[in-house]
């Protein structure tokens, strides 16, 4: 189709006139009904997820101990690799909305929001690849070179902004100039750490909780991002504008006024980074070692609830215990995302009520 | 003056990691496109003289073995069975390695590889000891390779991983089947998911009621369900529930074989198109919104019906909106695997499911799909030296399908408000 839609020749068309009122208004009845029928049907389907699980539960016998041991493990397991996933996904997420919200120069932006939407699209089979055929073995080596990173990057990028800092005058394109700095950096404690360290710590399994945080981080920034540049973006400009008025520099701007705005926005964007963790499969299946370990140790492996319905559901056969199992299993896992994800929803209504008052009282 | 200072600081540190984030994941693209077209470029040939006197000749496939730099392996002649004649060989034990301009490869069809050099050893002497001529399926001598012949090389390794079936147990050969799974599943989604997804979008955009906001709430909140919890429901719901009793009740006498009562290509299309009915949904529903009240309230004055302007008018209005619904649902899907495991992804399917055959379409078989191909290639498979780089190729191809329907679907959006920034103008 071609061309302004208004100018469609069959709105005007005969037709109208032609037929009858009577037909016309029945043919709209119909409309309707197979309107509110399919909505109908799609309501049921959606409703089937929770009543299905239930009813499918539905205690004949109790269930043994040794499947509520074994749901503990599980339990602890999906929120220890959640919580390592969100722990990487939140600074990365959030320090990247925060600049292309407040700082980045408008053709910066433009290129990193889309990088950050296709990342969203990678189907999370690849990045399970990624983490448990590559990143695994390098990982098993290099522990306390990371830990020497995670101390070092943020203090380089401090101490550099306190002796530099002050001379830049345009900070839009700073993650450009920074990244040759980053990369050096980095470089550099890999080689001076690397030879030790491979003795230094050594996890007790490739495949562990700290490498799925890692692959789970990088799957859920993007969601994280963008939800937290649109709680950013829902301040008013005339916030920040009256800051700018009375002499705040950019950062003060951004902690003075955009974040305790947006904070709880932020929050919500957390939250549900988490949730989305929790109900990670395939990067959790591929890399985790699949080893029911209980504890907090984030170098040990671990098996989640939703690896356990991948690998056990095929095999079990209805009506057994082991299927009831998985079923309660599948039961806790929903009502702990629909948990983290009304909370969430919680949050963030406290951020739409706040901004709608203080548009009021402007 | 300090709090200058702090602030630069801070500025640094939020602006630093940005950059390192947008670098990682660039970073991830670049490593993705190059494992994944890697295992089609023509490897060289070693020759690997020891100090004990013996001679390796073979591809090195992993220069630098998972944290130990100190040794590699090369992969030689397979005379009995594929994956047979893997070495491993500390660099100190290397007396001279070279690259012979005489080597050539000869791949059988079975997945073998046997290294030879022209001459004494020459492709015929090779085969003898192994194989006979009718089982060849390339002969290549990689290292006097042009850069053109390398291309050309690589191309046909490409076509021939995209057009043909795989062999030994999905660890050679290509992906044909994975790819023709993972397009009928998507397909036969895309027509379940699109009519319920815009009745139900209309119905929203219309009523304002008790319902509609019920309908709004399930779909909000069953969009961040865990996929793996729709493979369950359709487990239980659809192969064990609906599939169950079709087979009762039109295929009894072909019980305890299941017909409908086992995975199958119908079923991961229900339960994908319940994944991605929020996608579609929500999509379809801005895209209404989006379209200027004056419109329908023109057609409307020209004594339209509601149910007249919304055929005639809002849904070809809103087509570009249905269209980017349909992409984001598709790209959500072809990426969707963890809930296929449970409704009937195969690693070996024996029968296509669309065929020559009447009714040609054939919703109970189990089906391949490259994510799965994905998940066997570099966790279930025994030979992880091969296994690695299929995955790899597969993961490409996937994230290339991906990448490409998100990206049409982003130009499809831009276009679509461009045009109502000039229809309200």
């Amino acid at each position: 189709m071609s061309g302004n839609p208004a100018t469609y020749a069959s709105v005007l068309s005969a037709d109208f006139i032609r037929t009858s009122t009577r037909s016309r208004r029945r043919r709209g009845r119909v409309v309707s009904a197979v309107v509110s029928f399919c909505t109908a049907i799609v309501l049921l389907g959606l409703l089937a997820i929770p009543l299905f699980l239930l009813v499918g539960l539905h205690p004949r016998t109790p269930l043994p101990a040794e499947t509520w041991r074994h749901l503990e493990v599980l339990f602890a397991g999906t929120v220890r690799a959640g919580l390592c996933g969100v722990l990487v996904a939140l600074p990365f997420g959030i320090a990247t909305a925060m600049f292309s919200a407040h700082f980045c120069a408008p053709r910066l932006r433009t290129w990193i929001k889309p990088t950050l939407e296709i990342l969203e699209a990678v189907p999370t089979v690849v990045l399970g690849l990624i983490a448990a055929a590559t990143l695994a073995p390098w990982l098993k080596v290099h522990v306390a070179s990371v830990l020497v990173l995670i101390v070092v990057v943020p203090l380089a990028l401090l101490a550099a902004g306190m002796a530099f800092g002050t001379q830049v005058r345009n900070e839009g394109w700073l993650p450009l100039w920074l990244l040759p700095l980053l990369i050096a950096v980095i470089a550099l404690v890999l080689t001076l750490a690397g030879r030790q360290s491979a003795s230094a710590i050594v996890p007790a399994s490739p495949w562990n909780a700290a490498l799925i945080g890692l692959a789970l981080g990088v799957a859920s920034i993007p969601m994280v991002f963008s939800l937290s540049e649109d709680a950013l973006f829902l301040v008013p400009r005339a916030h920040t504008d009256a800051a700018f008025a009375l002499g705040a520099t950019r950062w003060q701007a951004l902690t003075t006024v955009l974040l305790p705005a947006a904070g709880s926005g932020l929050v919500a964007a957390g939250l549900l980074g988490f949730s989305r963790c929790l109900g990670e499969t395939m990067i959790v299946l591929m890399a985790s070692g699949n080893t029911p370990i209980g504890g907090i140790d984030p170098l040990s492996g671990l098996r989640s609830i939703s690896a356990e319905l991948a690998l056990g559901m095929p095999e079990a056969s209805p009506q057994g215990d082991v299927w009831r199992g998985l079923l309660l299993a599948a039961l806790l896992l929903l009502l702990l995302t629909l948990c983290v994800s009304a909370l969430a929803d919680v949050v963030r209504e406290r951020l739409h009520r706040r901004l709608s008052a203080a548009a009021h009282a402007a | 003056m300090n709090a200058r200072r702090y602030g630069a600081a801070g500025t640094w540190l939020v602006a630093g990691l940005s950059g390192l984030s947008v670098g990682a994941i660039l970073l991830l693209f670049v490593f993705l496109a190059s494992a994944g077209l890697a295992p089609f470029w023509p490897a060289p040939v070693d020759r690997l003289q020891l100090q004990d006197g013996h001679v390796l000749l073979g591809e090195i496939v992993a220069a630098d073995a998972a944290g130990s730099p100190d040794a590699v392996a090369i992969r030689t002649s397979e005379q009995e069975r594929m994956g047979s004649a893997y070495q491993r060989v500390r660099l100190r034990d290397i007396a001279a390695r070279s690259q012979p301009a005489d080597a050539i490869v000869i791949t059988l069809v079975d997945g073998r590889r046997l290294y030879g050099r022209d001459g004494a050893e020459g492709a015929a002497a090779l085969l003898a000891t192994a194989a006979s001529p009718a089982d060849v399926l390339e002969v290549l001598q990689p290292n006097t390779l042009g850069a053109l012949a390398r291309c050309a090389v690589f191309f046909s390794h490409l076509a021939h991983f995209l057009a043909t079936p795989p062999a030994a147990s999905n660890l050679i050969g290509g992906v044909l089947p994975a790819l023709l799974g993972t397009l009928t599943l998507v397909l036969l989604m895309s027509l379940i998911v699109m009519p319920f997804g815009i009745a139900t979008a209309i119905y929203l955009h219309r009523r304002r009621g008790f319902a509609a906001r019920c309908v709004r709430i399930a779909i909000n909140q069953l969009a961040g369900v865990p996929s793996i919890v729709y493979g369950v429901i359709g487990l239980g719901l659809f192969v064990h529930g609906l599939g169950g009793g079709i087979d009762r009740l039109f295929y009894a006498d072909r019980l305890p074989v299941p017909t409908f009562g086992g995975g199958g290509l119908l079923w991961a299309a229900l339960t994908l198109a319940l994944l991605t009915l929020p996608v579609v949904v929500v999509s379809v529903e801005e895209g209404l919104a989006r379209i200027p009240g004056s419109l329908r309230e023109g057609s409307l004055a020209l004594g339209a019906t509601h149910d007249e302007a919304l055929w005639t008018l809002l849904l070809p209005a809103a087509r570009p909106a249905l269209l980017t619904g349909l992409i984001l649902a598709v790209a959500r899907a072809a990426g969707a695997v963890a809930p296929l495991m449970l409704v009937g992804v195969v690693k070996l399917a024996p029968a296509l499911p669309v065929d020559g055959v009447f009714p040609y379409l054939h919703p109970s078989r189990e089906f391949m799909h490259l994510g799965f191909t994905i998940y066997d290639a570099a966790l279930a498979s025994a030979d992880a030296i091969r296994g690695v780089p299929r995955a790899y190729a597969c993961a490409g191809l996937l994230v290339g399908v991906v990448i490409v329907l998100n990206l049409t679907a982003i130009l499809l959006r831009n276009r679509l408000r461009d045009r109502y920034r000039t229809l309200e103008t």
